[in-house]
Parts: C-alpha cells; structure tokens; sequence
C-alpha cells in the first residue's frame, strides 16, 4: 500500500503532456485504494491500450456469486468522460455505485450468478482522439 | 495482460451509445435462455482474458462453510526435466498449491512451495525476476501475513506470464494459465465433493475460461499442441465443458467428481516424468 501511494505522488507529479498507458494503471490503482482499505484483494492482471475517443469496449469477464467485485477504470488524460456498464449473460445492467472522480471511474458488482459477465465502458476527451485507458479489478 | 497494443479485434464500428443498443438475443444452445451476444456488440471487444486466481473461488467456499484446507494440500513432486513447456504447465500448478496452502495457513507448506518456485523459476531462466517474489513469500511466511503471500503468488504469476510473453513465448504463458487453473478446479472440486451443495457446484459454471483455453491451444504452434501435456489437456478441457454446458439445472455431485477427476488426472500427468 505504501509502495503504491509513493507511485502514485510520484506520478502526480509528472507532467501531464508525457502520459502513458502505465499512468493510466496508476490512477486505476489510485482508484482501488479506498476499496482495499475496505477489504477488497487487488488482482494484479488487467486489461488496458489506446482507444479512439468515445470508442466502446467491452471485455468479458468470470465472477463467483458470493464474492463482490470492484472495476477501477483509469486514463492517463485529465479531460475524459467515463461510461462503466457491468451486463449479466442476458444484457442486463447489474453494477452498483457508479462513481467516476478525475482520472478514474469505478463500479462494485455483487454478481447473482457464478457466469460470465460483460464490463462495458468508453472514455471521451475533448481534446484528444486517442485515449489511454486500464481496467483492473478487485474482489472481496 | 498488460500488453500494448491490446489485439482487439472489431466487430462493429457504431459510435452508437451502448444504453440505444438492445442486447442481441440468441438462443442458447442448451438452455433456452435468452442470452446477450457479444459478437453482436457495437464497438471493440477486447479479446484479453484474465483469468481468475483460486483465491477468488477459494474466498466464495469460505463463505459457504469451514472447508479443511489443509487436507487440500498435494505434495508437490516435480521431475527434473528441460522441457519448457512441462515447467510452464507445473510452474502454473506450484503457485496455485502457494494459494491452497495459504488458504490452510501452512506456514511450512508455503516455504516448500517458494523454493519449488525458485527452483521452476531457474529452470526457466526467468530467476531473476521471480527471486523478489520468492523471497518475499518466504519472508511473509514467517511473520504469517497470508494477505501479502496471496499478492505475491498472484505477482509471480504474472512476473513469470508477462517475461515469457515479452520473449515471445505466449504459448508457455497460457501453459502457465492452464496449470492454475487445472490445480485450482481440482481444489475447488475436491471440497465441492466433501460438502456438496448447489451453491458450492455452481462455482464450476466457468465455460468461457474453459472454452478461452481450448481456443488458446488451439491457437499455439505445431510443436506446443502436439507436447503429449498440452494434446491431453485439449482434450481433458473438452470433456469439462461437456459437462459445464451439460449442467444446465446445475451440477450433480458426479458430474463435480467427473471433472476433478479429470483435472486430476491431467495434473498427475504434467507431474509425470515422461
């Protein structure tokens, strides 16, 4: 924990104009912190690249009915818009507690059923084509 | 996982907003359900799967009940061998033994499994990015902190995944995978099995990780989908997703025991000496 906020002061204090995908991890990680002070166990693999603004993505991911999990959305821009969607197998929407602050999003799932599940989001910018984006996840 | 660029591919090009789009309805093939199409969804797929670590599945059957761990434990018995691809399939197999013996909180199993780890790590040159790894795991298994052991197991992993994975080695990236998660699904049956319930078993529902390790095999060269480990694997893994899309009232106790059974017998294989 220590480690990861002195990353992170460290990347706050870079400039902006050199942003990289590993910048987005970070503010992905930024965004798990309140969460892992509440339980959640961080996975160290995620998903992450460069998406044309306001692109939609999705990845699909295994959830285990009786854990809940949290998605931290991270961008290395600082003017970008989230959309963070969690779809069961029939499309529908069950994320709870939407919160996007800055450079990150973030949902919690409690997934009804052990399946897969569709986690679909977008960044746009307004000044920028390209977006940088990760997407990690915890569970508790 | 985290690569750059992500081999995405597109399905569609609509800039439409995802809430305009009605999820497209299939027929599932066994059930009737109506289930959301994602080869019909209008952007990018990103076609990267993370695959879960035993942990996650672990945490779900502590909710459930008090399931005896350390009767989970296997001892780990790996033969000397050269063949990168059998240290792949057992490297993937030792790190899921790290996160049966942590559940159990075996301190002196944990220690066993980091320098099987060591060892494994230096038959596959990669020692010195795992060595950090290895020693913290010994080092958290003095002072019994179960949590840092558990991050340092999921990091070696993917120290060791993303290293193969920069020297151009995917394929023994995903043997690494499918070495878990065979060890893991072999755990997770053996206690479903000891205290079965519906809920316990519904944990089993994971076609589309196992699905994702057939078509991976089915993607790896010549000489890797012909290794006699990973020719059986393909196999063993179509017979598990028989009976996952078989279960569609969920899961019998047998049909748990089936596919332990053949987790089982995939992994006394990889331990084999041939």
């Amino acid at each position: 924990m220590t480690a990861l906020l002195t990353g992170l002061m460290l990347l706050l204090s870079a400039p902006l104009s050199h942003a990289t995908i590993d910048d987005a991890h970070s503010f992905a990680m930024e965004a798990a912190v309140p969460f892992v002070e509440q339980g959640f166990i961080v996975r160290e693999d995620y998903w992450n690249g460069e998406v044309k603004s306001g692109q939609k993505l999705m990845v699909r991911h295994q959830m285990f009915k009786g854990n809940e999990y949290a998605f931290w959305l991270g961008t290395a821009q600082d003017d970008v818009t989230f959309e963070l969607q969690v779809l069961d197998e029939t499309g529908k929407e069950i994320e709870l507690d939407f919160k996007s602050q800055g450079m990150f999003a973030t949902v919690r799932v409690n997934p009804p059923k052990t399946g897969t599940y569709s986690v679909v989001f977008s960044l746009t910018s307004k000044k920028e084509k390209g977006v940088y984006w990760a997407l990690a996840y915890g569970y508790r | 996982m985290n690569r750059s660029p992500l081999h995405c591919f597109f399905v569609a090009t609509s800039f439409a907003a995802l809430v305009s789009v009605s999820p497209v309805a299939g027929q599932a093939a066994n059930s009737g359900v109506q289930e959301f199409d994602p080869q019909a969804f209008p952007g990018q797929v990103v076609d990267d799967v993370v695959v879960p670590v035993p942990s996650e599945v672990f945490s779900v059957l502590d909710k459930l009940g008090e399931p005896n761990w350390r009767q989970e434990i296997r001892t780990v018995d790996l033969p000397k061998t050269g063949d990168r691809t059998k240290l792949s399939l057992m490297f993937g197999l030792v790190v899921a033994e790290g996160f049966v013996a942590v559940q159990a909180e075996d301190k002196e199993a944990v220690k066993d499994i980091g320098r099987e780890v060591i060892d494994l790590a230096t038959a596959l040159g990669l020692i010195k990015s795992v060595r950090p790894h290895a020693q913290a795991i010994l080092d958290a298994a003095d002072k019994s902190d179960w949590a840092s052991i558990r991050k340092e197991f999921d990091q070696t992993q993917k120290t060791v995944r993303d290293s193969m994975e920069q020297m151009k080695d995917a394929d023994l990236s995903q043997c690494v995978s499918m070495g878990g998660w065979l060890r893991g699904t072999s755990s997770v049956t053996s206690v479903i099995t000891k205290s079965f319930s519906a809920d316990r078993a519904e944990l089993l529902n994971q076609p589309m990780l196992v699905e994702h390790f057939i078509s991976s095999i089915g993607k790896m060269s010549k000489d890797k989908k012909e290794h006699p480990n990973v020719s059986d694997i393909s196999k063993g893994l179509k017979l598990i997703l028989a009976k996952m899309e078989g279960a569609v009232d969920g899961f019998t106790k047998d049909g748990v025991r089936e596919i332990g059974k053949t987790c089982d017998s995939l992994l006394t294989d990889i331990q084999a000496a041939r």
